[in-house]
């Protein structure tokens, strides 16, 4: 049962008609639920249209005609079938336009010969709804409904628990806005540990800049090591005096710099002292000053080099593209967390591995499948 | 289209920008169906078509900028103003100082509301909560001074120690003991490092302890610098809370199951730190007997200890040189600050120390150690003691047009006691070769705290004052005066004595304004010699009316002195110059109201001044002020009385009465010229 099961998902998703105004909607609604300044979403629109010009028709029809698709369903596949395929099917009423559905179902009837699906059907569109209450309910903010629905479409693609994937992946989109929000408003808890540890690395990083024109004090240090380390290597204290600097250490190199440091004897010097302290905006002027240390604009907007571990096609690859075009609008992130939201992708689609190779097989028969079907229209 | 992408920002721009290549790409691919497809797709495709997808878009490097540089280069285009006060001084010219106790006041003042600020900020977290800046200023946020793990555990106690709360580092210790709970010896080691640190003390917390530091500091810089200095010479720069017998690092230091050399390291660091220098020598006694070795540090300290130890010199220098061969044996090399503790325990070695400290040097350079500034402080320190001072003509060849960076804490008081030996010495071409040094690169930084450069600045200007031209002196005056130091009495009293061995008592007025401002009006000796200097000859009336009027002056800081209840006592000398600058441009009721003074202060006026006040009542011919004089001079029985009436009767034209007055208010002069008559 699941192998027949698993044939009709191939074939739904080999369909790209079908698939493709899920994935748009998703694209669409996913740059958009990510805090993008706003005078950026007309871009949004332009580029995910560049990809989909032909299929505009088809996406406005599907909401529409989701709830006849269902009844439709209903009516056509009487008998049961094991929860996998329910749910593929609940969640393709959602998506198909009508027209669409008939000829899916049709395709279904004469390749599986399923006869009890209607009712186990009827019971498990319920079930993904109350699972959608659910996880809503879970949710202190809701996502947007449309991106749920999206999330479900892409769900659906795929040949797992389809429950489950949508509330992995949704769960994985939540974390992605909540970061995204805190990182753009200040989360007030968060920002405040993140103040103290940040606190102490600044200070850290002060003492040692004001120790560090005087070249002698780290030259002694050198100094002091190597020899440690030439001449008393294996004993205990030198590690640990490696480790990080003593207090003895930290206060002596205090001193030496309280001997070099002077109140400023003009406005830039003055300036300079701020710039130490990091009050004042570095020159020259950098406006990406404080977004992330050492990385450079173009690591937040080129990702495709964390895709090399997707495959090279199929709607994985699809989605992935939809991913980082939404990360790449997005200045909230870090460059860390963006590569580390593409890598839980890419776990979570590797655990999967062997159901997708499956799909590769059907996908094979399937295209042919196709050909010989429009071939014959 | 482009119109539209320029207005878009920057992330828009580029993430469109990919987006068109990506685009391009489907236009290369075989057509049909690529657009429909996904980008990868489509490059799949290209890809297996080779030669069209060769291009790859070169992203071109963001080029990198010290933060500092420009800001460095514009600093180095400004340069010292010198008739204006410190920049720090600039926010607000009421708050501009005009001499040193003023600069003090203010500076510390600055500091100290800086301090409070720092204080509200930390002791109340909750109300500065908003962060406003992007990006986020770490340094402008609450500091977190309160320990967040509220158990009992080890790292409880770490982030005590990284807090430097000594007291509750120590409970918490106490606490974990008693619970049986092992730490380990890393966590131990730095609780020693704490407690041997502060001595045991709680340290002062950052944002107040500053302004202590400064106020002891200014405290101590009063007038008796020589003090001062004796006593940093004599202990180990000690200061601060002693070592107590039995501490808690102590405690701890014995109750810790095992001690590696770090742990005695530290303690013998802390014992000599405060004081108990007997103490850390026999800590190293028992380092070495449980088979550890010191660190350099320690050893450092342990030679700083040194005199503390031993009493006799000869003692002190083999105890140096048993600890220098025990880092032989245990293979420490030694750096800079070994060797300048070894100079400066050397400083308290007496004779021996001059043969000595060469041969330290010589090893330094056999080390390819370069000397600080510190090291020649302590060489001359040597040398100075022994009463041979011209090494420093050495000392200058050596550090000649070099550029020195801090590296020793004593580094700051080379310039002062260089220029100290160059007033010594008196040879103002070294002075001059000393200051070309100290503006030598960022050698100013060197200087020390503002305490030291007005002392060094002080030297420096009275021996200019001694040697040099009076037009070298004021070049020099405007250069240093105010913008580098505010002279105290003793350089304006050079000042004056270089005008008037100059020759140039006429400009006496004008350093009068500045001793006055500079807050000096309340030094009598300096007052003194002004008024001295001024009485002392006859100069033009132009001259002479600029001195009376600058008596005037001083006559008035007199009195509201005495107003003010501050006693700054009229003496015979002042009121008499007083008197006869204002005799000489012919202000003869003020100088008579000064003879009134000479009564009511019961000084005695001196001959001249009477002579000279009776000039001028003649020049004035005012008789009745003469007969008054002579009568004032009977009253304190002046032995020149009847001099004085006979030149009153000779030159005045005087009516009968007066005359009777005369001669009643000085009966004896009469009998006395009837017998020089005789």
């Amino acid at each position: 049962m699941e192998k027949s099961c698993l044939r009709y998902i191939a074939e739904t998703i080999k369909n790209k008609w079908f698939i493709r105004p899920a994935f748009r909607q998703f694209c669409v609604i996913y740059t958009f639920s990510l805090p993008i300044l706003s005078s950026k979403t007309q871009k949004c629109f332009s580029t995910s249209t560049g990809f989909y010009n032909k299929e505009d028709e088809s996406a406005t029809s599907t909401d529409s005609s989701g709830e006849k698709a269902s009844e439709n369903q209903e009516k056509a596949t009487p008998g049961n079938a094991k929860k996998n395929l329910l749910n593929i099917i609940s969640e393709m009423k959602v998506e198909l336009s009508s027209k669409k559905t008939f000829q899916i179902l049709k395709t279904l009837k004469t390749k599986e010969q399923t006869k009890d699906q209607p009712e186990s059907m009827e019971s498990a569109s319920s079930m993904f709804q109350k699972a959608t209450a659910d996880s809503k309910a879970k949710r202190s903010k809701p996502l947007n409904p449309e991106l749920v629905e999206a999330v479900s479409a892409v769900a659906s693609s795929l040949p797992f628990d389809r429950k489950q994937t949508v509330s992995d992946l949704l769960a994985q989109l939540r974390k992605h806005e909540e970061a995204t929000d805190a990182q753009k408003k200040g989360e007030t808890t968060n920002i405040r540990s993140q103040r103290i540890a940040d606190m102490k690395i600044g200070k850290r990083r002060l003492t040692r800049g004001v120790s560090r024109p005087s070249s002698q004090i780290s030259f002694d240090d050198d100094d002091g090591k190597v020899t440690c380390f030439k001449l008393v290597s294996g004993v205990s204290f030198f590690s640990y005096l490696e480790s990080s600097p003593s207090l003895w250490d930290l206060e002596l190199a205090n001193q030496i710099a309280a001997v070099n440091q002077k109140p400023p004897r003009n406005g830039f010097e003055e300036m300079i002292q701020w710039t130490k302290e990091g009050k004042l905006w570095e020159f020259p002027i950098n406006n990406e000053a404080g977004i992330e240390d050492d990385v450079e604009f173009h690591e937040h907007i080129f990702l495709d080099k964390y895709l090399e571990d997707f495959p090279k096609q199929g709607p994985i690859r699809h989605f992935m593209e939809l991913v980082t075009c939404g990360l790449s609008k997005n200045p909230y992130l870090s460059v860390k967390q963006k590569a580390e939201h593409i890598e839980w992708f890419r776990d979570y689609f590797q655990e999967k591995e062997e159901l997708l190779k499956e799909i590769d097989d059907h996908e094979k028969e399937t295209d042919i499948s196709l050909e010989k079907k429009s071939l014959s229209k | 289209m482009a119109g539209r992408w320029l207005r878009h920002g920057r992330w828009q721009q580029v993430s469109l920008l990919s987006g068109r290549s990506s685009l391009r790409l489907f236009g290369a691919g075989k057509g049909e169906g690529s657009r429909h497809c996904s980008g990868s797709a489509s490059l799949q495709k290209t890809e297996a078509d080779p030669g069209v997808t060769e291009e790859e878009i070169v992203v071109p490097r963001k080029k990198t900028w010290d933060k500092l540089a420009v800001l460095q280069t514009l600093a180095s285009t400004v340069n010292r103003d010198p008739t204006a006060a410190h920049y720090m001084f600039q926010d607000d010219p009421y708050l501009i100082p005009r001499n040193s106790y003023e600069y003090r006041l203010f500076s510390l003042s600055k500091e100290s509301g800086k301090n409070a600020a720092r204080y509200i900020v930390n002791e109340f977290p909750r109300f500065f909560e908003k962060d406003i800046a992007e990006p986020h200023i770490p340094c402008l946020m609450p500091e977190n001074l309160a320990p967040q793990i509220e158990e009992v555990s080890e790292a409880a106690l770490k982030e005590r120690i990284q807090l430097r709360r000594v007291k509750a580092s120590v409970d918490m210790f106490d606490q974990l003991l008693q619970s049986g709970t092992p730490l380990s010896l890393e966590t131990s080691n730095r609780l020693l490092d704490l407690l041997c640190f502060y001595g045991d003390r709680e340290p002062a917390r950052e944002d107040q302890s500053e302004q202590k530091e400064e106020l002891e500091e200014s405290e101590e810089a009063a007038p008796d610098q020589r003090k001062r200095r004796g006593r940093s010479w004599k202990t180990s720069d000690f200061i601060g809370p002693k070592w107590r017998e039995n501490n808690n690092a102590e405690r701890i230091f014995n109750l810790m199951p095992e001690r590696n050399a770090h742990s005695y390291c530290t303690m013998i660091r802390g014992m000599v730190k405060h004081g108990a220098c007997v103490r850390a020598h026999d800590m190293y006694t028992d380092l070495l007997n449980d088979r550890h070795t010191a660190d350099v540090y320690t050893f450092s300290a342990l030679i700083l200890a040194v005199p503390e130890v031993k009493e006799n010199y000869i003692e002190r220098w083999e105890l140096v040189e048993d600890l220098l061969k025990h880092m032989v044996q245990q293979k420490v090399q030694p750096n800079l600050l070994t060797f300048n503790a070894v100079l400066k325990t050397l400083r308290k070695c007496g004779g021996m120390g001059k043969g000595i400290s060469l041969k330290i040097l010589r090893e330094m350079k056999a080390l390819n150690i370069e000397p600080s500034l510190a090291t020649f402080e302590h060489l001359l320190g040597i040398f100075y003691k022994s009463g041979s001072m011209e090494i420093i003509y050495e000392v200058m060849d050596e550090i000649e047009g070099k550029t020195f960076v801090a590296q020793d804490p004593d580094d700051a008081n080379f310039f002062v006691s260089a220029m100290r030996i160059c007033h010594s010495l008196k040879d103002v071409e070294l002075a001059y070769r000393l200051h070309k040094v100290l503006e030598t690169g960022d050698n100013w930084k060197l200087i020390g705290d503002a305490q030291q450069q007005s002392l060094y600045c002080a030297r420096f200007f009275t021996l200019v004052c001694m040697m040099e031209q009076l037009d070298v002196i004021l070049k020099w005056y405007k250069e240093l005066v105010p913008s580098l130091f505010y002279p105290n009495a003793q350089v304006m009293w050079d000042l004056l004595q270089a005008l008037d061995t100059a020759n140039h008592l006429e400009m006496v007025p004008q350093f009068w304004k500045d001793i006055k401002q500079l807050g000096l009006s309340n030094r009598p000796e300096l007052l003194e010699e002004v008024l001295a200097l001024m009485a002392r000859e006859i100069h033009s009336q132009e001259t002479q009316m600029s001195f009376a009027n600058c008596a005037a002056d001083i006559k008035s800081i007199f009195e509201t002195r005495e107003r003010n209840q501050v006693p700054l006592g009229w003496t015979a000398s002042a009121l008499g110059n007083i008197a006869i600058l204002f005799s000489r441009v012919g202000r003869i009721q003020e100088a008579c109201n000064m003879l009134e003074l000479f009564k009511r202060t019961s000084r005695v006026p001196s001959d001249k001044v009477m002579n000279e006040v009776l000039t001028c009542a003649k020049q004035s011919n005012t008789p009745h002020q003469a007969v008054e004089l002579v009568k004032l001079a009977a009253a304190f029985s002046l032995p020149t009385t009847a001099k004085l009436a006979r030149r009153v009767i000779e030159e005045f034209e005087l009516s009968e009465e007066q005359k009777k007055t005369l001669e009643d208010a000085d009966p004896q002069s009469s009998d006395s010229s009837d017998s020089d008559s005789d």
